[in-house]
């Protein structure tokens, strides 16, 4: 999935090491180096994403969001900031951001939650009903999910994280990820729960077929792929 | 501080000590005019409903009788000699018929029947002292037939009176004033002094010297409750510098070694021909050794972000829900590490906090019970109703910690020498225990075990329901 993605970002370095690290996952990216321009270039051309840094001159992040959404715009935006207390992420989101990443962060992190919000549903679509990854098979409405012809049954805490998992299918997702909008907790647990709770799902969704559909993406995370 | 000649008037002393003395002077002027009103006044107001009386009764006798009655009252009084009363009876040409005088000393009107008030002065002289003035209140009429009659009571005793309480007034004032200015020159130095000794313990303090501590009388007041707080506030900073400097150096102490093992694996791999395979891997490592650096900056922020937390995040939080949900979450990593997993949490528990901060908290206490309890072993977690509020603890079966180390690992980056080769900051519990500060709950550190004493760790987190 190739995605058009605008970065707003006014510290050089970074924005290339944000514009290198997206292009190698595949994405065209465009880089403003103000707040006030990437308002401007956000509104008159039409993204996928938008990565947009706290502190920007001419226009703080928060304040371009908040008058992007105001004027009707739709792209999903990723804040980017050092400020990474909880508080601070609330008021992101309150602005109008889908996403908060607090510097630094790992690159797959920053590729793996870009590429979630290209998948966002489009609005005015009805909701999905059903997910298909593969022979692997999930009804939202009747919250069952097989695998072929075998019938699988999951825990609700295990059906949430599979959801999750099948409605990014093809993306890497990262443990934080998974613990932010599974558990909606924001921390960073020393130990590897979540590595254990995808196994648990894991042995239930593979371990008696074929092919495997959830790999281990190496030092990122995890993504489910038929 | 300006000094200068008259640097004193900007003093709390003299300015208090001139407050007391202007209070203390319109007291005391209030109360000598009501004195005055109440002795003087009232004695002179006497007098003149005794005159008016008077002159009614002759009036009466003059309308009942004619000039003869008059002439006749008025010779009665002459005999019984009423004291203060002195009376002049004249007839129509001038001519005294009754009379203490030797004339009328006032101006006589010519309409009849009209009541004037006089006051006079009466000269009288003393065979031994000269003459004796005498002041007179008095009211005169023309009667009907031409004569004229003044009756008058001598205003002499009342005004020695007013003599003798305005004397002792004159005389009481300047004492009064200068006890008001002496009482107020103590108290507001009294006070003055006081605050001039916080003023140096807050100097020396500026100065650095976080040792100072200000005195405590015994009287217990005011300045005996700042002082107290004062030293208070003292012994909170003075612990606080203590705690910056020991992270500071622990925080420089803590990163170098990663940060020279990362240095010198970089450094080796540019001196090595190496494999790109093996360049990778030295690579991969090193990307572990920063995060391991990053991650502990990360705690570091987070226990920054506690202790500067004012509880403005707080919410009603569903306690029973969130451990149900932290439970669910290290059920199964406890099931990997061969590890007994029993969560007994109670239904119905709430209190106010921070959600986000008491999760980290029971993950903190939950990731070290794992890491420090062996395979085989088990961990019990509870949260239940306590005394004063609900307590979280946290059982594991691994080695414990001595009595004498327990409260020391409550601190920034102390890690125990069983502990240094596991992975972890040193934060951890640093962390808890700030959370639980800031909840106004405590952290408190025990053995699981009750016959051995050194088997197993209990960690108790107590947290009011209302901070």
């Amino acid at each position: 999935m190739n995605m058009r993605v605008l970065v707003i970002e006014d510290d050089i370095e970074h924005a290339q090491f944000i514009e290198k690290v997206l292009a190698d996952a595949g994405h065209n990216v465009e880089t403003i180096g103000d707040g006030f321009g990437g308002l401007v270039r956000a509104r008159e051309d039409q993204f996928d994403a938008l990565v947009v840094d706290r502190m920007l001159p001419e226009k703080p992040g928060l304040q371009l969001v908040e008058e992007y959404r105001h004027a009707g715009g739709t792209t999903p935006a990723l804040f980017l900031s050092a400020l990474s207390e909880v508080d601070n992420r609330v008021e992101g989101l309150q602005a109008g951001a889908d996403d908060y990443l607090s510097k630094p962060f790992a690159p797959e992190e920053l590729v793996a939650r870009v590429e979630a919000l290209g998948r966002r549903q489009p609005q005015g679509e009805p909701p999905v009903t059903r997910l298909r990854v593969g022979d692997l098979e999930m009804d939202l409405l009747s919250r069952s999910v097989r695998r072929g012809e075998t019938r699988i049954d999951l825990q609700p805490r295990e059906f949430k994280l599979l959801e999750f998992l099948m409605r990014h299918a093809g993306q890497t997702v990262t443990r934080t990820m998974l613990l932010e909008k599974v558990w909606n907790y924001h921390f960073d647990p020393q130990t590897n729960v979540i590595d254990v709770h995808i196994s648990r799902l894991r042995s239930k969704i593979d371990k008696e077929f074929d092919q495997p559909l959830l790999q281990t993406v190496r030092g990122a995370g995890y993504c489910l792929q038929a | 501080m300006k000094s200068g000649p008259f640097a004193f008037i900007r003093t709390t002393t003299f300015r208090l000590a001139l407050v007391y003395t202007t209070l203390f002077a319109l007291f005391s002027a209030g109360l000598l005019t009501y004195l005055y009103q109440a002795t003087v006044g009232a004695s002179r107001a006497e007098a003149t409903a005794r005159l008016e009386a008077e002159f009614r009764t002759l009036a009466v006798a003059y309308n009942r009788g004619g000039p003869e009655r008059l002439e006749q009252s008025l010779l009665e009084r002459a005999l019984v000699r009423v004291r203060d009363f002195t009376y002049q009876f004249e007839t129509v040409n001038g001519q005294t018929i009754v009379g203490d005088m030797p004339r009328m000393p006032v101006d006589t009107s010519d309409d009849l029947g009209e009541v004037r008030r006089v006051t006079f002065k009466v000269e009288r002289p003393f065979a031994d002292r000269g003459t004796e003035v005498t002041t007179i209140e008095g009211r005169i009429v023309r009667l009907d037939n031409g004569s004229v009659l003044l009756v008058g009571i001598k205003m002499d005793e009342r005004n020695r009176l007013v003599q003798r309480v305005t004397f002792a007034v004159a005389t009481a004032a300047p004492f009064g004033i200068v006890l008001a200015l002496i009482g107020g020159f103590f108290s507001a130095s009294y006070a003055a002094r006081r605050a001039e000794g916080l003023t140096r313990i807050a100097e020396a303090v500026m100065g650095g010297d976080l040792t100072q501590r200000a005195d405590i009388g015994s009287s217990g007041d005011e300045f005996d409750r700042l002082s107290e707080r004062l030293n208070a506030m003292l012994a909170r900073l003075e612990d606080l510098m203590e705690t910056t400097r020991h992270a500071g150096e622990s925080i420089a102490h803590d990163l170098r070694s990663p940060l020279s093992r990362l240095r010198n694996r970089i450094g080796a791999a540019l001196r090595d021909e190496m494999s790109v395979e093996s360049a990778r891997d030295t690579l991969a490592q090193t990307v572990e050794e920063v995060d391991h650096v990053l991650s502990t900056f990360s705690a570091i922020l987070s226990l920054a972000r506690v202790g500067n937390a004012s509880g403005e995040t707080f919410e009603v939080v569903d306690l029973s829900e969130l451990a149900e949900e932290m439970a669910e979450l290290f059920e199964p990593a406890c099931e990997e590490a061969d590890l007994l997993f029993d969560a007994h949490i109670e239904r119905g528990l709430s209190l106010v906090g921070d959600r986000a901060l008491l999760a980290q908290a029971i993950s903190n206490l939950l990731d070290n019970a794992i890491k420090y309890s062996p395979a085989g072993g088990s961990i019990k977690f509870a949260a239940a109703e306590g005394q004063d509020g609900v307590t979280l603890s946290v059982r594991d079966s691994g080695s414990g910690i001595p009595e004498t180390d327990r409260d020391r690992v409550k601190e920034r980056f102390v890690r125990l020498d069983q502990a240094r080769t596991l992975p972890g900051s040193g934060l951890g519990l640093a962390l808890v225990d700030a959370v639980a500060q800031l909840h106004k709950g405590s952290l408190t550190l025990g053995s699981a075990g009750h016959a051995e004493p050194n088997v197993g760790l209990l960690v108790e987190l107590n947290l009011p329901k209302r901070v």
